[in-house]
Parts: structure tokens; C-alpha cells; sequence
């Protein structure tokens, strides 16, 4: 589902060079739920942003989902991530000016996927399914963090994307609703959709298959965690 | 329920109203400006072809020896390709005004029940006039001091002074504003010319054609066919007068000044524009990371763009409806106006559909067209530049500025919006400077007719006199120097062709005089444009000089080439030896008076005398020209008019006033569009930094502080645009000066830089700027830290 071949990432700055990542390699397979860690500057965000399409390679190439990323252009690569990729921030990133039930919507807006009315019939459900669909009308800022994250998690399923990403999802959130924020992302695993996850957590072990360790921009360890989704293959 | 793109648009303006205000506001103003000029050109050229065409005018007027009578008329009436034609007769009279003589136009009517070209109405009052009494046209009614009902006394060349009743006041749209002229106008029978001791003969045979001639070369060609004709059967034709066709007398002017006021509108509209796109710029910044995070869940550059293009299109038509209703009060004002330069009637004022049409879409296209490059810059920004945007820093200032003091580097940060940004506020400072400066070239201009002129009083008389009369009138207590010059109507001939002229019937616009000043005047000194004025040995030769107006009447002369000349219709081949600048003056012709004698067989005789007087104030000049007057009656000359240098000087300040007021509002409309603009980039250049800002007080800087900080960044932009503007002045005010300058005196204005106007500027843009960078450093000083930093 996902793979980068010799992946080099670098950014220019004005004291000289600075590479994010060196040369990864990595494939995950459909359905897996990764977490990527790694001190910061790392390179994990970096990672991240590449998988998604919001940032380009150097060096080396990306392919998500069965597009390689590198032969599309921005407008391409923003229609595709809509329908392909769904990303959720550190800050949630929720348009203050739109309700809940609205931010939901958005992309299926943005993409055309659905009618206005089945797009909200959707974004209800989704609501649901992330438990706040009592706050669809309120705008985020009437919401609790970990409601705005969820909010977040229901508008990046929006369009049914194959995969997720997620940028320290808990980082902003009390160790209590970022447990429930992470159960959310584990059962949006268990659907068959690809999720990818940059957390500080050092206890999500026990709900993702394989933990990514990225140091110095490279793969410092990949270690598949013996729990409950083991029947997921990779290779 | 609406599309939440759509729903995010509409209440991320409901957020912004008075940032969008201020956008609505600036493309309004300018676009009111656009839309109130454009109406004006409309209604103005449709209404004067409805005021002057609809006086059927004469085409061309041949002036006869012997005068026209019924039967001539009849005949030439009868002539193939004339139209119609009419004997009329035009007499230079004076009219005393208090205890002044004054210019005074009589124009004689064989039947008033029968005008048929050159027409005017009625307005009030007689018609015909009763015997004895006369018509005024109404723009001179302020200029005689009398209304229906009043008497004036009048004196024509070889009358008496005779006291004249005015019996009604009519409208005549063919002729300038009296008030204009420093003449007056009055329409009277025969029988009245008469009594004013003039015999009652009509000298002028005005004549229409049909078809109609297409240009002046053609109007002139058939027009000496009929003075050929006329010549066959005995009646000569001294001279043919063909008015530039189908034109007002001020049309040329009028189209030339509304142009121009189109053009600073126009620039006006831009630079509106570019506060739309400032504005914007702002707008996008604020919502940079909102534009990422759409980017993000699959918004495409398209998408983005059309949704602030659809923004900036709304905020074009809003200025649209607001410019609309403004623009028509523009338009009034603007026809007002210029039908009282003009004098003509606003038929209707209907404003046509096209000027509506025209400002529409130039309210609309203009701020898309200038917001595409910011709306461009903002869509098509990366989605991690987007997230990645902290509010601190975007624009890494460039290496080589750490040299520079601060408030210049911050503003250097963004090299395009602090271009922006100066371009408006320079342009809007080098506006208002332009316009006070052609104020002042004109007053240069003005005072040009007085540093060239040692004389204050001119007196032409309407047949020669001799000399002796300088020497009595050299005499006159008050009277410092007197000079008699040679004086006649003259025109540039073709050999064996009648004389043509381009002259209007006020006889005022088009003339060409010729005149013989004595040998080493001391009267007159005009600066010389080419060649050499004239020395006291040209009496023995042909040589003649001609200022820039009568140069003006036959481009492409040279220096060393033959001027063929007809004065007062004795025709003669002069050599042009030299072109001066005669500031106030129509065509004239100068050559030594001994040549002067010569070619108009005048044997010496003077027609005109320019004297000097010791007079300091007005009112000692008047008492001065009352004594002349009494002497010229004594001795029993001619007196055709009696000018005070000082009238010339009014007749030409009243000519400029509406165009300087008007723009002096332009000025005002760019110099407030160029504020905005600052206001509008120190607002963007807060929010860019709230981040920044924010860590400057958690490090410990006191609001004052940072306020004074954006203080000293605001006074930066000001001070560079001031240096810009006073620089951009220069060639503005010249170009300005030139039209203006060529529309009042044949001659760009002189170039007069006013250190008080730049002075004013610096005043206003320095208020200005404190104004404008109050409101964002209030915000910026009451940021809150935690909010400021917990942005990202």
C-alpha cells in the first residue's frame, strides 16, 4: 500500500544543508497500523508529509495507494490525496469558521465524491462512529481537544481513504482522552484501511503491528509487535 | 444547505468586514471618478453637438468689401452645394462698465424672424429687439453688471458714446462664456447699429453647404468658389474665415481635459486595485494555514483561487453599486461645470448605458486582474509551506540588508508588498504635489504676461492715427512711456487664393494679427524659441517674427522660409527670421514698423498704442485709462478697445480654475487611496508577525515598545515613498504641465517645483502614517502571548 524506495529528503537553509532523511526504504501493507517514532529531528514528520503527498523527495521514489506520487503535479497530487489519504494533525486543524458537521463535509466538497445531502448523511455517520455527533452543530472552538481530534479523525475518513496519517494525534491531548483518541485509530485499522501514525507514545505497542524507529533521518529499527493483528503479512 | 467551502467564504468576510470596507471603499472612490468622467465626455460631447450644431453653424463666413443686401443673399442661396446662407455683421464696440470701458461684441441681425445660421434662443425678455435696444447673451450679464430692464452705454468705432436698453437675454452656445472672454455680447437690428453711428451695412455672408464638406481643406476650396463668384458680379471678398468645422470653440480643450482627468482616474482605479490585492495579500496570509489544511484534504490551487477570485469579484461589485449613484453625482458636478466653461445648455443629462457598462466590468476586472497575482502566490503555496507557517519570520530578511537599520530591513522582508506599498502612497503624494505644482506653473505662466511685458494698458483704435498722438498721450499724468505700434488683421495667404482664416465669429479664438512695434522697444521682451527677435535695421527688409500662437496656425515653418502674409487683405512675402513665446496672446505677426508701413500702406500711422503706466493699484490704473480715454476722444481717435494688461491676466485665471480644483480632487481621491494602503499593509505586516511579536513580550518588551517598533516601520514606508514621490513629481507635473500648458497657452507650462507643496506632503504623510499604524500596533500590543504563540 505504501512504499519509498532510497528516499532522500533534504532541505536547504541558509548555514548549508540539512537531510531530514537518508536514503529509506520501507513497504507497508495494506490494513497495517504503523507507529513511527524517533527523537525529534528525527525525520518522522518528514516521512509523514511524503506519504502524503504534502512534501517531495529529493531523491528516491514514493508510491502510495498504487500512484507513484512523483509524477503528479500539486493540483493532481491535492485531488488525489483527498480521495486517497486522510490526514490528521497534531492541532486537529479544524476550520474555525465552520461547524463541526461542516469540516466534516468539506472534503467531499472539495473532491465531489458525494452530493451535498449524501455527504452530510456521511458526515453524520462518521459523527457517530467518532462519538460526537451531538456537536455537529457547534463550531471547534466550542469542542474539548479531544473532541476536536475526533472531529478531525471523522473528516479524514471522509472520502474513504485507503490510508490514514496522523501527526502525533495524542500530542496536544491528556493521557485519557489521547487513550480513546488511539482506540479510535486502532478500529479505523481494524476496517482494512493502512494507517500510518508519528506518536511519542511509548505505549502503543500493544495496538499497532509494527513500530518504525527513525534516527539521524534513517530507519534505525522496524519491529513488528506481537499482538493481536498478526495475521497482516508484510514484506 | 450550502457548500462549506462557500460557507467558510462567507463568514470568513463576515470576520474581515472592515478590511473588506476599506477594499469596497478605495475601488468605490476611484471607480466613482472613473464612471463620473466617463459620463462627463458622454453627456459633454453629445450636448454640445446638440448646443452648437443645433445653431446650425456657419461654415464659413466671407467678409465683403461692399456688404451683403437681400438680393445677394437670395442669389447666393440659389448657388449649387450651399445650403443656406445669411448676411450678418460683427462689431467690435465698447460697453462701459462702472467707470470702465470694456470689450463689447455687437453682433447685427438683418431679421431676427429669419435667423438661419449661427442661431440663438431666447431666453427671456424681447424678441426682436426693439429699435435702439439690444439682446444680451446671457453669460455676459455678470459681465456688464446688467439685466433686462438696465441700459449700458455703448460706443462703436465711429459713434458716440449712446446709452442702449437691454431688452431681453438670449442664449448662444456658439461663443465662449462672456465672462470668459472679458467681453460682452449684443445682438442688435440694423436700424439700432445705426443709431450707434455705424452705417447699417452687413459685411459678413455666412454660408452653410450641402452636402455637407468633410474637412476644413474642402469647407475652404468651395467656399472660394463662391467668393469667386462673387468677385465675378462685382462684390470682392476681403477675406474667408473657416472655423475648425463642426467644433466648439472649446471643444478641443474640453475633450483634452477630460482625457486627462480619465487617465488619473483611471491610474486612481489601479492602484485601488493594488490596495484590493495588499488587502488580500493580508487576508490569504491570515489564512495561510487554512488554505493548507484544505490543500490537504484534496482542495486543488483551481479550487482555492476561485474561491478568493469569487471574493475579490464580490467586493468589485459592491464598489460597483457604490460607485454607481456616485459616479452620476460625479458627472453632474463635471457637466455642471464645464457647460458654464462652455456655455451650454444641458439638454438632457441621460447618462448612456455604455458608461455604466464600462464601469461595471472595470470595477470588476481591474481588482481581479491586479488580485490574481497575490490570489496565484496563496493557491499555489505547498501544503507544508502552508502548515508550516508560524506566524514568525515567513520571509527570511535577505543577507546583505543586516547592514541596514531595522525598520527597513522588517520592511524589506517582503520586497513585493513594501513595492506595493510605496507605489501607492508615492503616487498619491506625487498626485497631489503634481497638481499644486501646475497651479503654480500656471501662475508662472500668468506672471510670464507681466515679466514680458512692460506695458499695462494696450488701446487698439480701428483705423490708424498718426504718431503725434504717442507724443500726446506720453503727456497724460501717470503716463511713464508710450510706444505706437503698427497694427492689422492679417492671414497666411497662398498667392492668387482669397484669405483664409481660422477664425471663430467672436473673432477672439484662431486670430492673427500683425503688428509693427517701433524700432528697440521697450515694451515688450519675449524669450526667443528660435532665430532672433527683431533689430533696427529689419525696417529696410522683409523680416518678419512670429509667436508660438501664430507659428501654431502654420506648422512646419522654419526659420529662413517665406511667410506669405495678407494685412488687412494687402498681401506680402516676408522671411521669417525668428519664433518667440508670447504667453496670453492669439497668432501675431511682428515686423519692423518701417516694413509695417510699407506692406499695409498705413505711411507711418499707428493703430495700436501700448502704454506704461506708473499705476500701482487697479483703481489708480482705471483713473489713468479714463484720462487716456478723454485725451484719445479729444484728439478724435478711434478707440476700438482699451485693455488693462490685468484683464488678460483674469480672462486666463478663470480659464484653469475648474481644471485645477478638479485636479486637486483626483489629487485627494489617490493621496486617501495611497493611506489606505499603508494602513492596509501595516495591518498585514502585524498579522504576519503576531508570532514574532509575541516572543519580543515574553522576552520582555513593554507594548509601548513594540508599538513604537511598528511606529518607526510605518515612518520608514512613508519616508521612502516621499523620497519616491517628490522624485515622481517632476516628470508628472511636466507632462500635466505640458497638456494644460498647450491647452491654455500654446506652451508647456514652466516647470515650477514648490517647496511648499512638498512640505504639506510630508506633513500629511507623516499624520497620515501615524494614523495609519495606530490601529495595527494598538492590536499588536494588546496581543496576548498565550494566543499569539498557541497559534501553530
Amino acid at each position: 500500500m505504501i512504499e519509498l524506495r532510497s528516499v532522500t529528503k533534504q532541505y536547504r537553509a541558509d548555514g548549508g544543508g540539512f537531510t531530514a532523511l537518508r536514503d529509506v526504504d520501507l513497504r507497508i501493507a495494506a490494513g497495517e497500523f504503523v507507529a513511527v517514532v524517533g527523537k525529534s529531528g528525527s525525520g518522522k514528520s518528514t516521512l509523514l508529509n511524503l506519504v502524503a503527498g504534502i512534501d517531495r523527495p529529493t531523491a528516491g521514489e514514493v508510491r502510495v495507494a498504487g500512484t507513484a506520487l512523483g509524477g503528479l503535479d500539486e493540483s493532481l497530487l491535492a485531488a488525489w490525496r483527498g480521495r486517497n489519504v486522510g490526514v490528521v494533525f497534531q492541532f486537529f486543524q479544524l476550520l474555525p469558521t465552520l461547524t463541526v458537521l461542516e469540516n466534516t463535509t468539506l472534503p467531499m466538497d472539495l473532491c465531489s465524491t458525494r452530493s451535498p445531502r449524501a455527504a452530510r448523511a456521511r458526515a453524520m455517520e462518521l459523527l457517530e462512529q467518532v462519538g460526537i455527533a451531538d456537536q455537529a452543530g457547534k463550531l471547534p472552538s466550542g469542542l474539548s481537544g479531544g473532541q476536536q481530534q475526533r472531529a478531525a479523525i471523522a473528516r479524514a475518513l471522509a472520502n474513504d481513504p485507503p490510508v490514514l496519517v496522523a501527526d502525533e494525534p495524542t500530542g496536544n491531548l491528556d493521557s485519557r482522552t489521547a487513550a480513546a483518541v488511539l482506540d479510535l485509530l486502532a478500529a479505523t485499522a481494524g476496517q482494512g484501511r493502512t494507517v500510518l501514525m508519528v506518536t511519542h507514545e511509548r505505549d502503543v505497542v500493544g495496538l499497532v503491528d509494527r513500530v518504525v524507529t527513525l534516527a539521524d533521518g534513517s530507519v534505525e529499527r522496524d519491529v513488528r509487535t506481537p499482538g493481536a493483528r498478526a495475521e497482516v503479512s508484510h514484506g | 444547505m450550502a457548500s462549506p467551502r462557500w460557507t467558510k467564504l462567507v463568514r470568513d468576510v463576515r470576520s474581515e468586514r472592515g478590511r473588506l470596507a476599506l477594499m469596497i471603499a478605495a475601488i468605490a472612490v476611484s471607480l466613482a471618478g472613473v464612471g463620473g468622467v466617463l459620463g462627463g465626455y458622454a453627456v459633454l460631447t453629445r450636448e454640445i453637438a446638440a448646443n452648437y450644431l443645433g445653431t446650425h453653424p456657419a461654415v464659413a463666413t466671407l467678409e465683403l468689401e461692399d456688404g451683403a443686401d437681400a438680393a445677394l443673399v437670395d442669389a447666393v442661396r440659389r448657388l449649387p452645394g450651399v445650403a443656406d446662407a445669411e448676411a450678418r455683421d460683427v462689431i467690435v464696440a465698447r460697453v462701459r462698465v462702472g467707470g470702465d470701458w470694456r470689450r463689447m461684441l455687437l453682433f447685427v441681425v438683418d431679421d431676427f424672424g429669419d435667423v438661419r445660421l449661427n442661431r440663438f434662443r431666447r431666453e427671456r425678455g424681447a424678441w426682436p429687439p426693439p429699435d435702439g435696444t439690444m439682446l444680451v447673451e446671457r453669460s455676459a450679464i455678470s459681465m456688464l453688471e446688467r439685466d433686462v430692464g438696465g441700459s449700458v452705454t455703448v460706443k462703436t468705432p465711429r459713434g458716440a458714446p449712446t446709452e442702449v436698453a437691454i431688452s431681453g437675454i438670449v442664449h448662444d452656445p456658439g461663443l465662449a462664456p462672456a465672462w470668459q472672454e472679458r467681453s460682452g455680447y449684443g445682438y442688435v437690428t440694423r436700424a439700432t447699429l445705426a443709431r450707434l453711428g455705424e452705417p447699417p451695412m452687413l459685411g459678413e455672408l455666412r454660408i452653410a453647404l450641402a452636402p455637407e464638406a468633410s474637412s476644413a481643406g474642402e469647407i475652404e476650396a468651395r467656399a472660394e468658389e463662391v467668393a469667386r463668384w462673387l468677385a465675378g458680379r462685382g462684390h470682392a471678398v476681403r477675406e474667408i474665415r473657416v472655423p475648425p468645422p463642426h467644433q466648439h470653440p472649446h471643444q478641443r480643450q474640453m475633450v483634452t481635459v477630460l482625457v486627462m482627468l480619465l487617465a488619473f482616474a483611471a491610474m486612481a482605479l489601479v492602484l485601488s486595485a493594488v490596495l484590493v490585492a495588499t488587502s488580500l495579500a493580508s487576508l490569504l496570509a491570515r489564512q495561510l494555514r487554512e488554505i493548507g489544511v484544505m490543500k490537504t484534504l484534496g482542495a486543488t490551487a483551481s479550487q482555492i483561487a476561485g474561491l478568493y477570485a469569487t471574493l475579490v469579484g464580490a467586493v468589485g461589485a459592491a464598489a460597483v453599486l457604490v460607485a454607481a449613484p456616485l459616479g452620476v453625482l460625479g458627472t453632474r458636478v463635471l457637466t455642471g461645470a464645464v457647460s458654464r466653461l462652455l456655455n451650454l445648455t444641458i439638454t438632457s443629462d441621460a447618462i448612456p448605458r455604455w458608461v455604466f457598462a464600462i464601469q461595471a466590468a472595470a470595477g470588476v476586472a481591474v481588482p481581479l486582474l491586479v488580485a490574481a497575482i497575490p490570489i496565484r502566490r496563496g493557491a499555489r503555496q505547498t501544503v507544508r509551506q502552508a502548515i508550516d507557517d508560524h506566524g514568525a519570520s515567513p520571509d527570511a530578511p535577505r543577507a546583505w540588508s543586516s547592514t541596514l537599520p531595522l525598520p527597513l530591513r522588517t520592511a524589506l522582508r517582503r520586497p513585493a508588498r513594501l513595492a506595493l506599498t510605496l507605489g501607492l502612497l508615492a503616487a498619491g503624494g506625487a498626485m497631489a504635489m503634481t497638481a499644486y505644482q501646475v497651479k503654480r506653473g500656471w501662475d508662472a505662466s500668468v506672471a510670464k504676461v507681466y515679466e514680458t511685458r512692460s506695458y499695462d494698458v494696450e488701446v487698439v483704435l480701428s483705423a490708424p492715427a498718426s504718431r503725434e498722438l504717442v507724443e500726446r498721450l506720453e503727456r497724460v499724468r501717470g503716463v511713464r512711456a508710450a510706444e505706437g505700434w503698427g497694427y492689422a488683421p492679417a492671414a497666411f495667404t497662398r498667392p492668387g487664393a482669397v484669405d483664409v482664416v481660422r477664425t471663430y465669429p467672436d473673432r477672439g479664438h484662431g486670430s492673427l494679427v500683425a503688428m509693427g512695434p517701433p524700432p528697440g522697444t521697450q515694451l515688450v521682451r519675449f524669450p526667443l524659441r528660435a532665430g532672433r527677435w527683431l533689430a533696427a535695421e529689419d525696417g529696410g527688409t522683409n523680416a518678419v517674427v512670429l509667436n508660438h500662437a501664430a507659428l501654431a496656425q502654420a506648422p512646419g515653418l522654419r526659420v529662413g522660409d517665406e511667410v506669405r502674409l495678407s494685412l488687412d487683405g494687402r498681401p506680402s512675402a516676408w522671411r521669417l527670421i525668428g519664433v518667440v513665446e508670447e504667453i496670453g496672446a492669439a497668432g501675431v505677426a511682428f515686423v519692423a514698423d518701417a516694413a509695417f508701413a510699407r506692406a499695409a500702406g498705413t505711411a507711418g500711422g499707428v493703430r495700436m498704442l501700448r502704454i506704461a503706466s506708473t499705476a500701482r493699484s487697479g483703481e489708480e490704473r482705471s483713473g489713468i485709462i479714463r484720462d487716456l480715454d478723454r485725451v484719445l476722444e479729444a484728439e478724435g481717435a478711434p478707440v476700438e478697445s482699451i485693455l488693462p494688461l490685468a484683464e488678460l491676466r483674469t480672462a486666463m485665471g478663470d480659464h484653469v480654475l475648474v481644471l485645477v480644483r478638479l485636479l486637486v480632487a483626483m489629487a485627494a481621491i489617490l493621496g486617501a487611496v495611497g493611506v489606505l494602503g499603508l494602513v492596509s499593509a501595516m495591518g498585514v505586516s502585524v498579522v504576519e508577525r503576531t508570532r514574532e511579536l509575541a516572543i519580543l513580550k515574553t522576552l520582555g518588551a513593554a507594548p509601548a515598545r513594540i508599538g513604537r517598533m511598528l511606529l518607526y516601520e510605518g515612518l520608514t514606508i512613508a519616508a521612502l515613498s516621499y523620497v519616491a514621490g517628490c522624485a515622481l513629481s517632476v516628470p508628472l507635473t511636466m507632462l500635466v504641465g505640458g497638456i494644460v500648458g498647450n491647452l491654455g497657452f500654446l506652451a508647456p507650462l514652466p516647470l515650477v517645483l514648490s517647496p511648499a507643496a512638498a512640505v504639506v506632503w510630508l506633513v500629511l504623510g507623516a499624520v497620515a502614517t501615524f494614523a495609519a499604524t495606530l490601529v495595527p500596533a494598538r492590536r499588536a500590543s494588546a496581543l496576548v502571548i498565550r494566543e499569539a504563540l498557541g497559534r501553530t
